[in-house]
């Protein structure tokens, strides 16, 4: 019980270097990734870094979440909860116009390599 | 006062109105909305400047500053409000008889006007965060507004690089909040003081930098926007509005955010270097293209970096010089725009040594285009030389004095080089005048005449606006009308020299695909990052 309650513990300690490791997962993804929809992709995982590292600081060993009848005291900080579901809802549509632009750069150039997408852009402007 | 929320929401409110009832006087109600917005931002300096406040804040929904929105209004933030709304009204106006503006454009454009007021007024990191992300959505939604297949490339570079700027900004505000436990720019300053050590402040303020970069387009991140802002099926509205005013948002942030850091951890060395070098690279891009939209588009790469010089060169005079020359700058560079917008309409192709003869053709958008290229230039009298001159001033060294003039070298040859598409050296017949609208050429004409305006009257605006009286020497105002000259000849000799060499041709097709730009955004969080560690490594 005593081990697990460290482990616990540790678990969240580690949240913050967790978070900095996806968010350059995300963005290594970003650099080497060729693939327009693998870009998008990697841009959601490094969000989702952002997301979990803001949340985290949130939390207390002990503290309650704030939702129902609980103390302000016993509760964690609720402001970064508030402030991640409006980058949560924010990344959603980003993400759905991204993919919508994704469809018509795939249907209008009929690939979606970066650097073939870029090459017939630049043979369009002659 | 006016609520700044009043600003913000009624703009996205009545855009969304104007979508749903479809209503046949829409255009008619957005012009009469519109003038109300700016007698409206100009009642609110009124008041700021009558009641000689030296700013007012104002809570969101009646929340404590700690936890809720605050919007503030100060002197400068006051004036870019009315910069957007008059510079808004002249757009609208411009596309009055446009076939592309139906309503759905014109519910873009009014979101996008409240989410710029938003950034202007806003005083907390989170908040920018927000506004800019669904900003930038909208404006990639109105560079493909025609859905080509060139804009479809561009909207998404545009769409997906800012993005990954914003999770950098969002990364950074994380750890501010962390740390500090507050998001409100002023309240963070005094959090700051607090620190045991300000060097914890290096890596947030690293993710600031790296996306505020990108978004005043600062070498190397700026390969977004000449293809966001030149795209060739965009109205020219929408480039009069991304070049002239949407851009100048990352500006007004950056040396907010960099006030609230300045005192811990100062950057401004950093800036000015890399200030310089886009201005420079900028001029020489724009001297390279073909494309008169991509020329004018690489020169506000170019402006930024001489504004972003002006700003971080730790002196008061270049510091509201460079403000001064935002303004200016908003105003000649949407001029530029809009009536290359209607030059390529007429002549149906962008390509600068096919276009000749405007002067004769369209005398009118001549005239407007002569009179924004003296803006832009810095000829003596134009709104640009009084800019020009005040961020020169603050200059501290030769060297720098040097940087400065060989970066407006470059925006003069590159101008010069534009201004052959006014003359025609053969006499051919001249081609029926097209039949524009009135509305546009008066609107290109009344802003061309605002570029000289700003400059007669430049001591007399800086003193209305910013209550700052700024010095002028006449004799080195009459120096600087010298080097102007000698400026012009020397470009009138580059233009003459270069005319069709390889390098430039070079240098033209240099591109850089979306990883590349990932790469750099990288390597330039290292660079600032590093930077400032060695530069702090021993408090």
């Amino acid at each position: 019980m005593r081990g697990r309650k460290k482990a616990q513990r540790s678990d969240f300690t580690v949240v913050d270097e967790v978070s900095f490791v996806i968010f350059f997962i995300g963005l290594y993804a970003l650099v080497v990734k060729r693939n327009a929809i693998k870009s998008i992709i990697a841009l959601v995982i490094m969000e989702t870094a952002v997301i979990l590292y803001f949340i985290a600081g949130g939390f207390r060993e002990g503290m309650l979440p704030p939702i129902g009848d609980v103390l302000p005291e016993q509760m964690v900080d609720p402001l970064p909860q508030a402030l991640m579901i409006t980058a949560i809802v924010i990344g959603i549509a980003s993400t759905a116009v991204a993919l919508v632009m994704y469809i018509h750069l795939r249907y209008k150039y009929g690939t979606d390599e970066w650097k073939e997408v870029m090459k017939k852009r630049i043979e369009e402007d002659g | 006062m006016i609520p700044g929320h009043v600003f913000v929401l009624t703009p996205i409110i009545f855009g969304v109105l104007l979508f749903l009832l479809n209503s046949t006087y829409a255009k008619q109600s957005v012009l009469a909305f519109q003038l109300g917005l700016v007698f409206a931002s100009f009642y609110n300096f009124a008041k700021l400047r009558l009641l000689e406040l030296p700013l007012s804040i104002e809570c969101f929904g009646g929340w404590s500053r700690v936890i809720g929105i605050a919007l503030k209004w100060d002197l400068v933030s006051a004036v870019f409000v009315i910069l957007t709304t008059i510079l808004f009204f002249f757009l609208f106006v411009f596309d009055y008889r446009s076939g592309h503006a139906n309503r759905l454009f014109l519910m873009l454009f009014c979101t996008l006007q409240g989410l710029i007021i938003g950034i202007f007024l806003t005083h907390d990191f989170f908040n920018v965060f927000v506004l800019y992300e669904v900003s930038t959505i909208i404006v990639s939604i109105l560079i493909m507004f025609q859905k080509d297949k060139q804009s479809i490339y561009d909207g998404m570079l545009y769409l997906l690089t800012n993005l990954t700027a914003m999770v950098f900004f969002l990364f950074g505000v994380a750890i501010l909040y962390r740390m500090l436990g507050v998001l409100d720019f002023a309240l963070a300053k005094d959090q700051m003081a607090l620190l045991s050590s300000t060097r914890s402040l290096i890596l947030p303020y690293a993710f600031f930098l790296t996306a505020l970069s990108l978004k005043t387009a600062i070498l190397p991140l700026f390969s977004w926007l000449p293809r966001a802002h030149a795209t060739p099926s965009a109205p020219s509205t929408v480039s009069a509005l991304l070049s002239g005013l949407f851009v100048k948002n990352s500006l007004y942030l950056f040396f907010r955010i960099r006030n609230v850091f300045d005192p811990f951890l100062g950057i401004t060395e950093f800036f000015l270097f890399l200030g310089w070098l886009t201005a420079f690279f900028g001029a020489l891009l724009a001297l390279s293209q073909k494309d008169i939209k991509l020329i004018l588009a690489y020169s506000t790469v170019s402006q930024l970096g001489l504004i972003t010089m002006g700003l971080n060169m730790d002196h008061e005079l270049a510091f509201w010089g460079a403000v001064y020359h935002i303004l200016n700058h908003a105003v000649f560079k949407s001029t530029l725009f809009l009536s290359a917008g209607i030059i390529t309409e007429t002549y149906g192709t962008r390509d600068i040594e096919k276009i000749r003869g405007v002067g004769r053709r369209m005398p009118l958008v001549a005239a407007a285009t002569i009179l924004a290229i003296l803006g832009i230039t810095g000829a003596p009298f134009f709104s640009g030389s009084m800019s020009k001159y005040w961020i020169a001033y603050g200059a501290k060294d030769a060297l720098t004095t040097l940087a400065f003039f060989v970066a407006n070298f470059g925006t003069i040859t590159c101008f010069i080089r534009y201004s052959a598409i006014l003359f025609d050296p053969q006499i051919h017949p001249i081609p029926p005048s097209p039949l524009l609208p009135t509305m546009q050429h008066s609107t290109v004409l009344v802003m061309g005449f605002l570029s000289l305006f700003g400059g007669l009257f430049a001591r007399e605006l800086t003193i209305f606006f910013f209550g700052k009286q700024l010095p002028l020497d006449p004799l080195s105002y009459l120096q600087k009308g010298g080097i102007f000259l000698a400026s012009l000849l020397g470009g009138f000799l580059v233009v003459r020299t270069i005319g069709q060499s390889k390098v430039l041709e070079r240098i033209r097709t240099l591109d850089l695909s979306f990883n590349d730009v990932g790469m750099l955004m990288f390597l330039f969080f290292s660079l600032s990052f590093l930077y400032l560690t060695v530069k702090y490594a021993f408090l």
